[in-house]
């Protein structure tokens, strides 16, 4: 046959080859990390930072050969001692161990690391996080302190009444709290009607509470026991919403979310090598509100706080806009590089804030950090703080921003948590544990047994079937793989678990299925009478559009599940869209490479059919 | 067209009509397990009741599941922590299982484990309301993006036939799960999902077939269109279906009680999406009217020359 390529065409391919090369050599070298495990190392650091590291590797050599724990490596330098172990399991006992040790002098701290080589290190090259079930993680368990958000609430309540007061001239002798789930409301008599009216206000905004008279000198609002029980649930539910989005702003996709009991939450963040930096972002109760200066300094409820200079400032006590009025938050730049936060409010935010900087043009705002955290003696304590105070430049709408903020990384915290919405209630952490695989490592070792007995079958049985063409779509098949799990390490949130291993059962399943519907048209266009280079142009030509049409759908599926589901579901749609990119890459476009390969050297025999090459 | 060739065209549309039929009882048996027993949720919809506790020594987890599924009468989930000395168990929360923590002292003369006792207490469920509202409204969107993707594509009722196809496939699957009271967890969420992609990619192959057909030999009736067409596409299905097959039943075989419920629902539902792609997709739209010479007349519609 006089195979006569045209000379672009010829080009294209070869650029096309490349390509495909370059590309499947980024993906090898993503997944190649996966190939070494995670190695725990524990870390000694001399307490008293004065004295130069005096324990010896082979005093500690000594010590754990005699409890017969064997370890990788010791290293020391002059500040600290690195212990890498051997097996995972020893871990907690090699601690126990040192800490009665050496417990006085040093601290003790533990890191994973991956044992790759420096250089995949250096190129930024990491494993596949693993899911709960497959590798354990972070517990964590939250107090929820729904009575202090009770007792918010009604403070707030208060300071609303009173205000409404003066607004109406109407004097009260006394607005007191006496317990967490009621006010006391205190005026001279024959003022009873007037504050009846007054009530008939607050009642409309807050129907939830009862007003019961003491006398004509006394009116107690109060919220029911129900209406106690209806607000911490819904205080919880608000709570717990917060923390899923909040894990979600971590990029964190696979992590259980539970309410454990009345007051706590319970959260298991998977592979979480750095608690502490989860902790902060989960643990922060951070709001924010933007306060007007107080015109009169003796008006009811102001707040006195101190700025970063040290200046007193006196504010209203209701604020303009609080945290929850945000809808998003992200942090930037100004034009001369300085880091702040962009706000976008929403519909009822954006009103407030529009008809008060309408008024207050040339007038201060001052932004307000609070956050909740709990001292020596268990107490939860509300510590504010002053961002900034900056003078309103122009009637301010729904989108602004805040400036003045010390550093980008705090910048990009802030717009995190503001994103992920405040928190209503404060939140403690009060247990924090790492947990082992949900599966247990038999389980884990069984399933992939299982996955490779499966795909060895399949593999088997496409090379018995398609003979040469078997052989590409096996090594199609392979890189698929590869390629799946090098895009896998290179996502921060691709988590693997055991619906992830779904998506990829279902992946092979396809890129099989892509496999099968080229090789057939291949069949079938041979079966008409055309020749071997053009049956294989025309067979991957016109597969293509099936193949196409098939995965779009599927794609789309994927695409609506991830955007809208959570946690699990979210998981496995990542995978599904990764696998269905990943096979359509590998079995049309590296499978067809292959096959051009492979035809040059054997044109005669393909697909198992002898076909006489006119 | 030989002789051979049209008895096995004719066996081929009666075992369709049949199998479409029999689909549509499968799918009423199905509905009424669904609404008669229900779905058994699992701990992950449910919450229940989680008891902590510690043991002196460290036990692997292989171990302590043992233990435990032999003293508890229900399934439960197992959770270790600090090298196998602290666990905690989730129960589900009705009248046959064991609360609090007071039966740790009997598990712990059974097992001959010393065990002290943390905190026993309730939990909420793993999955918001907010998922299983998300979730539906992400089913129906999907089905209705990929309905009028197909529409666009092919031919409303092509597209009409794959989703029936899909729905036939996941309510058989959720049958089985209400008839055989398998706990309905998570994981098997995600493999109905899976489900989802698969059959959808199956009847698409076909519909793609019969529109290839349609618009090559128009003079041809609709019947004998779908049948080649499924005829063509035959040793792709069985090909594609028989190796994924092939790898969830090694994963049913080999990897154990805690992947069973998983490779169950997988399982299930591709075999029942490869019967569904042969006897339901390219059966509907016959039903629904579909004409062989529709191509041809969109053609001479849009071409109409003067």
């Amino acid at each position: 046959m006089m195979n006569s390529p045209t000379s672009p065409h010829v080009k294209n391919a070869k650029w096309q080859n490349i390509v495909i090369i370059f590309i499947l050599l980024f993906m090898c070298i993503s997944a190649l990390p996966n190939l070494y495990s995670d190695k725990v190392k524990l870390h000694l650091v001399e307490n008293n930072h004065t004295q130069i590291n005096t324990v010896s590797p082979q005093d500690i050599n000594a010590l754990l050969a005699q409890h017969k724990f064997s370890v990788d490596e010791i290293k020391t330098s002059n500040i600290s001692t690195e212990i890498t172990l051997n097996n995972k399991t020893d871990q907690n006992a090699i601690e126990r161990l040192l800490r009665q040790t050496y417990g006085n002098d040093y601290s003790i701290g533990s890191t994973i690391e991956n044992s790759s080589p420096d250089w995949l290190k250096s190129l930024g090259g990491e494993p596949i996080k693993l899911g709960l079930d497959l590798s354990g993680g972070v517990l964590f368990v939250l107090n929820v302190d729904t009575e202090h958000a009770l007792s918010d609430r009604l403070k707030s309540i208060a300071l609303e009444i009173r205000t409404l007061a003066i607004e109406k001239r109407i004097r009260l002798s006394k607005v007191s709290q006496p317990d967490n789930h009621s006010i006391e409301i205190n005026f001279s008599p024959g003022k009873l009607d007037e504050v009846k009216l007054l009530l008939a206000n607050i009642k409309k905004s807050y129907p939830e509470l009862i007003k019961t008279e003491q006398d004509n000198t006394q009116v107690i609002l109060s919220y029911s026991t129900q209406e106690q029980a209806k607000f911490r649930q819904e205080t919880m539910k608000q709570t717990l919403k917060t923390m899923r989005g909040r894990i979600e702003e971590l990029g964190i996709t696979e992590a259980v979310t539970q309410k454990q009991g009345k007051n706590n939450i319970r959260i298991e963040l998977p592979g979480v090598h750095d608690p502490e930096e989860a902790k902060r972002i989960i643990g922060a109760t951070a709001s924010l509100d933007f306060y007007q200066l107080a015109e009169n300094l003796r008006d009811a409820g102001v707040i006195h706080l101190r700025d970063d200079n040290g200046r007193k400032l006196v504010m209203n006590g209701q604020a303009v806009l609080s945290g929850s009025n945000i809808k998003n938050a992200r942090a930037g730049q100004d034009e001369m590089g300085s880091p702040l936060v962009n706000l976008t409010l929403d519909s009822v935010g954006g009103k407030k804030m529009s008809s008060f900087s309408k008024k207050n043009i040339g007038k201060p705002m001052v932004t307000v950090f609070s956050e909740f955290y709990r001292n020596a003696n268990d107490e939860v304590i509300k510590k504010s703080k002053v961002i900034n105070v900056a003078t309103i430049q122009q009637h301010l709408g729904s989108q602004f921003s805040i400036t003045n903020m010390s550093s980008s990384k705090d910048a990009q915290e802030l717009a995190l948590l503001l994103r992920a919405g405040s928190l209503t209630a404060p939140v403690t952490i009060v247990k924090q544990r790492s947990i082992e695989a949900t599966l247990g490592v038999d389980n884990i070792d069984n399933g992939i047994k299982a996955l490779t007995i499966g795909i060895t079958i399949t593999l088997i049985f496409m090379a018995l079937w398609y003979r040469t063409l078997g052989l590409i779509a096996n090594i199609a098949l392979a890189l698929n793989l590869v390629s799946l799990l090098g895009l896998m390490s290179l996502l921060p949130g691709a988590v693997l678990t055991l619906p992830g291993i779904a998506g990829l059962v279902l992946t092979v399943g396809m890129a099989v299925d892509t496999n099968v519907l080229i090789f057939e048209r291949i069949k079938e266009e041979l079966k008409r009478g055309k020749r071997v280079i053009s049956s294989i142009e025309s067979g991957y030509k016109s597969a293509f559009s099936t193949i196409l049409d098939a995965n779009i759908t599927t794609m789309i599926t994927g695409i609506i599940l991830y955007s809208i589901g959570y946690g699990p579901v979210k998981g496995f749609a990542l995978i599904l869209c990764l696998g269905i990119l990943t096979s359509m890459f590998t079995g049309v476009f590296v499978s067809k490479a292959l096959t051009n390969l492979a035809v040059r050297d054997n044109k005669a025999q393909i697909l198992s059919i002898k076909v006489g090459d006119k | 067209m030989s002789y051979l060739e049209i008895e096995q065209s004719e066996f081929l549309t009666k075992f369709r009509l049949i199998s479409f039929y029999l689909a549509v009882v499968f799918v009423l048996i199905s509905l009424i397990g669904i609404f008669s027993n229900g779905i058994n949720l699992g701990l992950d919809f449910t919450g229940g009741y989680l008891t902590e506790f510690t043991t002196q020594q460290s036990v692997t987890q292989g171990k302590m599941e043992a233990l435990l599924a032999s003293y508890l009468p229900e399934s439960f989930k197992l959770t270790s922590a600090e090298n196998g000395t602290y666990w905690s168990v989730q129960q589900a929360d009705n009248s046959i299982s064991f609360k609090g923590n007071t039966w740790l002292t009997g598990f712990s003369q059974l097992s001959g484990l010393t065990i002290t006792p943390q905190d026993a207490i309730y939990i909420g469920s793993q999955v918001g309301e907010e998922l299983i509202n998300q979730g539906g409204l992400a089913l129906l969107t999907s089905i209705i993006v990929i309905l009028l993707y197909l529409s666009f594509r092919f031919e409303w009722r092509l597209a009409t036939g794959s989703v029936v196809a899909l729905f036939h496939d996941v309510v058989i699957v959720l049958g089985v799960f209400a008839w055989f009271d398998i706990p309905f967890d998570l994981t098997i969420l995600a493999s109905l999902l899976a489900i989802i992609g698969y059959s959808l990619n199956d009847s698409i192959i076909v519909g793609d077939k019969v529109r290839d057909l349609m618009k090559r030999n128009s003079e041809k009736d609709i019947d004998s269109i779908i049948n080649s067409a499924i005829k063509a596409t035959i040793v792709r299905t069985l090909i594609t279906s028989g190796t994924t097959l092939a790898t969830i039943l090694s994963i049913w075989l080999f990897a154990g009680e805690s992947l069973a419920g998983f490779s169950i629902a997988l399982f299930c539902g591709v075999f029942v999406g490869t019967f569904s792609s042969i006897a339901i997709s390219a059966t509907v739209p016959q039903l629904m009217g579909l004409s062989a010479d529709l191509y041809v007349k969109r053609e001479q519609e849009v071409c109409q020359l003067p």
